[in-house]
């Protein structure tokens, strides 16, 4: 018995999966999807499902927060990455949360903002497809029925650092230039996947820059957590380990950073990115390294100076995740824990998952494989 | 004897004397752009050049078309009245909505005038952003991949072009679009 397949759970048949759908997602086409292709395969797959069609913002997130999950086998959100957000933090504000999030969790694109569904695809070995094929594809996994761990990170904001607000987060947070690349699409009906482009030109023309403060924990080299090929057992523990003291890693905002985090000395930059899925959108492969569970962040950031068209190149070269091998003087990656950014500017974006949030100081720090996601 | 009736009310008065204080300094600025014989004429207009070294406008990669959009001048030089200059200051200040500053995004990008960005403006565009000189130019392939991007991602009705509705539409998803286009 190999420990990756040790690693799989499957779904528990015969309960049914709830399929949450955003009718305005993707150019409104996600209901049209569904019908066409996804409720196909499902009932040929044999597997029962019931549809659930969101009416507004926040309303999956208060359905999952009140559902009895004992029911489900498995919750589906046939939409942007905007809904499994939802989603997400509506499973963790649960009191029963410890084993709410252990509820598998799956995401067929349904025509917008879909990143994780890019990475999953991504993970799964398959060259890169049309949205159509993506959906077909991400299908075909739900009705295996196959169950990974998914890395979460909790991402503290803090207008009051005693009492942040705290989000969950499954693919990123990003800060000046590319936090606008990323807003969640869904937000503006009948525009399709997000993508960079004249967006970017506009705000290229007047490069900004964003001072802040940056700092992380930089991931241990000796403790060989980091290939995600380790035994189960250490690394769920250590998984529950930082959940539960879930400030081990992170002190309050007001306070300086523990003595081991690295403080990055400039505080010019263009851009701040932290990765822990491999797909900021579905053409922008921003972090090739990354795995669904590998317990890590891919922190990417761009400091000051660098010329529009090295920046252009830069998202040029992300579409085929080789923007890391371009060797940018300008360019940074690493691979940490947890990260506390500290804007100085009074005005800007700061994006979770896609989602816009209160501007401020954010800190987060990941939390290995402790969702659970329909994948192969 | 109607006294109370021909006095302006205090926050009136002073909204009155921000927008007289804005306008005199705009006067003053555009006056300093004027050559001495200029000054006396009825309408002067400054040249285009002179436009140019305004310290705003030095270092914007569009200003010459910047210049172009907001000239009303016959002779298509550039060249700005106080109007004109007036037009262009409001347009770019911070109280300026976004669907004004969009649609004159629409026609700064607009580079040969015919009211769609087509993969020739957009390809200036690229280039007013790089720079023209061979290291700083993207390739070939570079730029077919990006305009191919930007016309699947703008080009709603799929005609090869991005008409002003669906570049503001696009825009309009940039939270920060509004203070990108200001000097």
């Amino acid at each position: 018995v190999d420990s990756s397949s040790s690693r799989r759970g499957v779904v528990h048949r015969p309960c049914s999966v709830m399929l949450l759908v955003n009718p305005h997602s993707g150019k409104g086409q996600a209901l049209s999807l569904f019908t066409g292709h996804v409720q196909r395969m499902l009932n040929e797959a044999g597997v029962p499902h019931t549809l659930v069609i969101t009416e507004r913002q926040n309303h999956a997130r208060e359905l999952v927060r009140e559902a009895d999950l004992s029911q489900w086998g498995a919750l589906v959100i046939m939409s942007g990455d905007g809904l499994l957000f939802e989603v997400v933090n509506g499973l963790m504000e649960r009191e029963d949360w410890e084993e709410a999030i252990q509820t598998p969790l799956g995401i067929l694109p349904g025509g917008s903002g879909n990143a994780l569904a890019a990475s999953i695809h991504h993970y799964s070995g398959a060259q890169p497809v049309s949205s159509e094929e993506l959906l077909i594809s991400c299908g075909f996994l739900l009705c295996k029925g196959l169950v990974s761990r998914m890395d979460l990170a909790s991402v503290h904001l803090g207008s009051s650092p005693s009492n942040p607000t705290r989000l969950f987060s499954f693919l990123s947070l990003a800060w000046g230039f590319v936090a606008d690349v990323d807003v969640e699409s869904e937000k503006y009906r009948h525009v399709g996947a997000a993508r960079f482009t004249m967006g970017t030109l506009v705000r290229l023309a007047s490069l900004r820059v964003y001072k802040g403060r940056l700092a992380y924990l930089p991931v241990d080299e000796v403790d060989g957590e980091e290939d995600g090929q380790s035994p189960d057992s250490p690394r769920q523990n250590t998984a529950h380990l930082t959940f539960h003291n879930s400030h081990s890693l992170l002190v309050p905002l007001d306070q300086p950073v523990p003595s081991d985090w690295v403080v990055v000395p400039e505080e010019d930059f263009v851009l701040m990115l932290a990765m822990y899925q491999s797909h900021l959108a579905k053409d922008l492969y921003a972090a090739p390294d990354s795995t669904l569970d590998d317990g890590l962040i891919h922190l990417i950031y761009v400091r000051a100076g660098i010329s529009r068209t090295a920046l252009l190149r830069l998202f040029l070269a992300m579409e085929k995740g080789t923007h890391l091998a371009n060797n940018s003087p300008h360019l940074v990656y690493t691979r940490v824990r947890a990260l506390r950014l500290e804007p100085y500017s009074s005005k800007g974006v700061i994006t979770v998952d896609g989602e816009v949030v209160e501007y401020g100081p954010v800190q987060a720090q990941v939390h290995g494989g402790i969702a659970r996601l329909i994948t192969r | 004897m109607g006294t109370t009736a021909s006095q302006l009310r205090k926050d009136l008065l002073s909204e009155y004397q921000v927008v007289m204080h804005v306008f005199f300094r705009a006067h003053k600025r555009f006056s300093e752009l004027l050559s001495k014989e200029d000054r006396n004429v009825p309408t002067p207009r400054v040249p285009m050049e002179k436009v140019l070294s305004l310290p705003e406008l030095k270092s914007n990669p569009f200003r010459k078309r910047i210049c172009h959009v907001f000239s009303t001048s016959d002779m298509k030089d550039g060249s700005l009245t106080f109007e004109d200059f007036l037009d262009l200051l409001s347009a770019f200040s911070d109280s300026a909505t976004l669907e004004i500053k969009s649609h004159y995004a629409f026609r700064i990008f607009d580079f040969d005038d015919d009211g769609t960005l087509d993969g020739g403006d957009l390809e200036k565009l690229v280039n007013c952003l790089t720079g023209e000189t061979d290291d700083t130019r993207l390739t070939t392939e570079e730029m077919r991949q990006l305009i191919s991007n930007i016309l699947e991602e703008s080009d709603i009705d799929k005609d090869g072009t991005v008409n002003l509705s669906e570049f503001q539409h696009v825009i309009s998803r940039s939270p920060d679009f509004v203070r990108s286009v200001q000097i």
